[in-house]
């Protein structure tokens, strides 16, 4: 399957404030996001590719050449309706990492902040767009496909990024996994998108907030979408 | 006349016996006579254009199948099964699809790469005898003029372009038809359509945005509806007859070419021969006359009839040393900054400029317009006198650029006039002869009538044009504006194209430019000037541009004007008496004001008050309130941090002005994110937070062993050791330290925290305290030093 860098003429304010823990704040000036989201645009480098495989139910397995168990009850709710998984990773590269720490010495702790928050911001917006043309290829087929599932989400483990990592080929585009399951650069994503026959997607758009376990996330919101 | 296609041919291949895995395009070869048959059905029930079995037949597809070497033969083999079953009246149009790979920098096919692909696959079915050419199924616009130019360098038969939309209206990559339109339109496609994905509801819309676009004749072939899923197999759902109940409103929005694409069948092509005597002629709506220039996914139109384009000339390395030292080593940082910074001050379109001593500028142009492609969606102007260059960033270009310039010098003339022909750029008409530069307005237009003249001969057309007044030194030359001014006029009248100019160079040599560059500006604008080239951070020129908008009538009763001008309210400060400068020192802190603290500091300092008193009763009182309005969710972490920095730059100031006072500490901290764990952001804001309330920080970083955490714990003497993990893999640490440190015999406290520590782990860890976030932090740190 093909590499696919995004192209992020954008990144979303709103979003960038709520990963800040903006939300809720009214009178925050809207200048240091702006500030911040155009800094991070001109650092981040995205970069993507995605795999697809059949995915046998029965067995709870993506069938890659080196088949992989799906373990984890929710992960395994989530695709009970799939026939097939497209499986990515993306990033955003380094630099704008690089900057956030600079910012952090200097002294400028808030634009830090708000640095990571756009460089968040604009690694799922890359995965959004690596995700736009997934769901094509999908329904070309015959198929609607499910939000993304990210290893660490629900009780999918994070241990099992590595296994995650490789089925998307993520080394391609310079995305490495540390002892401890973290991607380099950090700010990086991979995920599963199932895909399930056209017309029963209306369930599951997104993965919500609730289902997360970090009660005390920033961006954490309150209600359902 | 509307020409009808045929429908799909892999449904009916399938059907055949074609299996999985095997290659559609081996059937031209191995089974002929079905191909043939396929045809003949089609034809059959009323397609006057059949479409070869060639829609994977490049050297990338084939090489699924081990076949890249069999492209011609392949290509040849389809052709000859059309052609067996076509005759006389019925044309062959030879098919060709993507190649399935993103063209750099979206993916890693070069431009040259997917070019050469398709120059070998459509030389194949040029020479076979196809009587058309059918790019179909693109998604990336990109690739859609690799394949056009492929397609225009191979033969010269008629070349129609379908790209495939999303449901959202736009392709995968980010391109809307009407910009898709008209970048194929002025690259020389001669139909333009929409075909997959969507059924005929989803892109009736699409289409009646191509019809109104563009001059060429619009071609459709929508799916059979939205494709299901019935017992595993791949379904469209929509029967002939409601697809013949969708082809009225297609002609009526202005299709001339219509068929069927996946899910079709000759029944489906039947439904639209049946339907089509029965459709009203379409009255197609005449597209903007305007010169439109696109980026990959937007178009800006420039006319005298629109509101004034900003074209924003920052990106140019002349008389820039900074600027021109990056591009020199291939760094592009300034460029990308200048460019997110014009369109932020309103720029619609970029001028680009490479022209640095030494460096070679076709490599430089194509990176800049690769990098900028990626990061602004507005059109850019490639602006160069270097060939090579204007070709390597045309080409690199997923839009379609304005050339920065074309004058009348004949080598000039030669070069560019043919780019602009071969890659649908608009071009900006220089009135310069080898004559020189000519002084008044009537030599102007005489040369750029011969400019225009000369292009038209090349292929360009009246929407490809944007007229240079020229602008002169009036220090140097009384006349310079007057001629300048009656250009602008003689070009509205007698050419009817837009026009543009560098506005500075009026004020060369004179004081106070920015006064005259605006004033220039706005005789300019009343004058005809439609897109200045300017300085986009020119405050007065911004505000010149906004007044002159609503002077000319392009912002109804000055709207806009009216918002970006009315009196702001001035946000009132509480209440504080003016020589209260404690409580004024405080408010400054809570409300995060970094720059204002310092004169305040001074002020405190220079009044008496000590740095105990001004530390106690005003910079740690202001980060108690800020800590209680965090805790209570009146204010949010970043403004925590805003006041964090402010105490920092009020220390700063206290150090400055009495370097000998130290500030008592309130405990050291030894800090650190544990072994296997990268993420740092929470644990340096705590560092930054604890170090603002007074206490010693000893940072050790991240991915720290605990080792080495319990010997700088050790050597600092740690009162408190605050540790911190992110993920459930390095949480363990956590244990491991705290045992090392009683191991150790130490008797700091310890704090822990992160993103997926909770209480109870804290806790069964033996941590004193859990701490959800760094304010937080802050209160458990100085309730432990009590203890």
């Amino acid at each position: 399957m093909p590499v696919f860098n995004a192209s992020l003429t954008t990144i979303d304010e709103k979003e960038t404030r709520r990963y800040a823990g903006l939300m809720k704040a009214a009178d925050f000036p809207q200048h240091l996001i702006q500030d911040a989201c155009d800094e991070a645009r001109m650092l981040v480098q995205p970069k993507g590719i995605w795999q697809l495989y059949d995915y046998n139910q029965e067995a709870r397995r993506i069938e890659a050449p080196f088949p992989y168990l799906l373990t984890g009850a929710k992960i395994i709710a989530y695709l009970k309706e799939a026939k097939k998984t497209a499986v990515l990773a993306v990033t955003i590269g380094e630099a704008l990492e690089n900057s956030i720490s600079e910012h952090f010495a200097k002294g400028n702790y808030t634009y830090a902040l708000l640095l990571d928050a756009a460089g968040t911001t604009a690694v799922e917006m890359a995965a959004d767009q690596l995700s736009k043309a997934v769901e094509q290829q999908a329904n070309k087929m015959g198929f609607t496909t499910l939000a993304r599932f990210s290893p660490g989400y629900g009780d999918w483990e994070i241990t099992e990024q590595p296994q995650v990592l490789k089925l998307a080929a993520g080394q391609t585009v310079g995305i490495e996994v540390t002892d401890s399951c973290m991607l380099l650069p950090r700010k990086s994503v991979t995920a599963v998108i199932g895909f399930i026959p056209f017309r029963k997607s209306a369930s599951c758009k997104e993965v919500r907030c609730t289902g997360c376990t970090q009660q005390n996330c920033l961006a954490r919101k309150d209600e359902p979408i | 006349m509307i020409h009808i296609f045929d429908g799909a041919m892999g449904t009916m291949l399938q059907q055949a016996g074609l299996q999985p895995g095997q290659c559609p395009e081996q059937w031209n070869i191995d089974h002929a006579e079905v191909i043939t048959g396929i045809h003949q059905q089609y034809i059959h029930h009323g397609a006057t254009i059949i479409e070869t079995n060639t829609f994977g037949a490049n050297r990338i597809k084939l090489e699924h199948y081990g076949l890249s070497e069999r492209v011609a033969e392949l290509n040849h083999a389809a052709v000859k099964a059309a052609r067996a079953a076509a005759g006389t009246t019925v044309q062959v149009a030879g098919s060709v699809g993507p190649t399935g790979k993103f063209i750099a920098p979206l993916g890693e096919l070069s431009f040259d790469q997917a070019y050469e692909v398709f120059l070998e696959q459509i030389t194949a079915l040029d020479q076979a005898g196809v009587d058309m050419i059918l790019i179909e199924t693109i998604i990336d616009i990109q690739e859609m003029r690799a394949a056009l130019l492929a397609a225009k360098a191979a033969t010269q038969k008629p070349v129609i372009c379908q790209l495939s939309f999303g449901s959202d209206g736009r392709t995968v990559t980010g391109t809307d038809p009407e910009t898709a339109a008209i970048i194929l339109e002025a690259m020389g496609a001669d139909v333009i359509g929409v075909n997959c994905s969507l059924g005929p509801a989803q892109l009736l819309p699409i289409v009646e945005i191509l019809a109104k676009s563009c001059h060429c004749p619009i071609s459709v072939q929508p799916n059979a509806g939205m494709p299901e899923l019935v017992h595993g197999e791949t379904v469209f759902p929509m029967s002939p007859a409601e697809f013949g109940g969708w082809i009225p409103k297609l002609v009526a929005a202005g299709v001339s070419y219509i068929g069927g694409c996946c899910g079709t069948t000759p029944l489906h092509i039947q439904a639209i021969r049946t339907a089509l005597p029965d459709c009203p002629p379409s009255e197609r709506p005449a597209p903007v006359k305007a010169l439109a220039l696109t980026s990959r996914s937007k178009t800006v139109y420039i006319s005298a009839s629109l509101p004034t384009v900003m074209i924003g000339e920052r990106i140019n390395p002349t008389g820039r040393k900074q600027l021109a030292a990056d591009i020199k080593a291939g760094q592009f940082l300034s460029v990308k900054k200048e460019a997110i910074e014009q369109v932020r001050s309103g720029a619609a379109v970029l001028d680009v400029n490479m022209g640095v001593p030494g460096v070679n500028q076709a490599t430089a142009m194509q990176k800049a317009i690769e990098e900028l492609s990626m990061l602004v969606d507005v059109p850019l102007a490639i602006d160069t006198s270097d060939a090579a260059a204007l070709e390597a960033g045309l080409k690199a270009y997923p839009g379609r650029a304005l050339i920065n310039s074309v004058s009348a010098e004949p080598e000039r003339l030669e070069q560019f006039l043919p780019l602009a022909k071969k890659y649908g750029a608009a071009i900006l008409c220089l009135p310069i002869s080898p004559a020189g530069v000519p002084k008044t307005a009537v030599e102007r237009v005489a040369i750029i009538q011969q400019i225009v003249e000369t292009a038209k001969l090349a292929g360009l057309k009246d929407t490809d044009f944007l007229l240079d007044a020229l602008v002169m030194t009036v220090a140097a030359d009384q006349e310079a504006a007057d001629q300048t001014l009656s250009t602008l006029r003689l070009y509205r009248r007698h050419f009817g194209y837009p026009a543009t100019m560098g506005l500075s160079n009026i004020s060369y040599g004179l004081p106070n430019r920015q006064l005259m560059n605006s004033t220039f500006c706005a005789m300019s604008l009343a004058s005809g000037l439609d897109a200045p080239i300017l300085n986009p951070y020119d405050q007065a020129m911004q505000e010149t541009l906004a007044a002159a908008a609503a002077l000319l009538g392009h912002d109804p009763n000055g709207r806009h004007y009216s918002q970006n001008y009315a009196a702001q309210p001035v946000n009132q400060p509480a209440a504080i008496p003016s020589d209260d400068i404690l409580a004024l020192t405080r408010q400054a802190v809570v409300n995060g004001e970094k720059e204002g603290v310092t004169p305040l500091v001074r002020k405190a300092l220079e009044q008496g008050y000590s740095p105990v008193e001004l530390t106690e009763q005003t910079l740690t009182a202001a980060m108690n309130e800020v800590g209680t309005a965090f805790g209570a969710g009146r204010c949010f972490l970043p403004q925590v941090l805003l006041s964090a920095e402010t105490m920092r730059a009020a220390f700063t100031t206290i150090k400055e002005i009495l370097p000998s006072q130290d500030i008592q500490s309130n405990g050291t901290v030894v800090l650190a994110t544990v072994k296997g764990d990268i993420h740092d952001l929470g644990k340096n804001i705590v560092s930054a937070l604890l170090e603002n309330n007074g206490f010693t920080v000893i940072d050790l970083g991240k991915d720290v062993s605990h080792s080495d955490i319990v010997a700088a714990a050790i050597q600092h003497n740690a009162d408190i050791v605050g540790l911190c993990a992110l993920m459930t893999t390095t949480m363990p640490q956590i244990d491991i330290v705290i045992e090392a440190l009683k191991t150790a015999g130490h008797q700091a406290k310890t704090i822990v925290g992160g993103a997926v520590l909770t209480a109870e782990y804290a806790e069964q860890a033996g941590a004193n305290a859990y701490a959800r976030d760094g304010v937080a932090a802050v209160n458990l740190a100085k309730e432990l030093m009590k203890q």
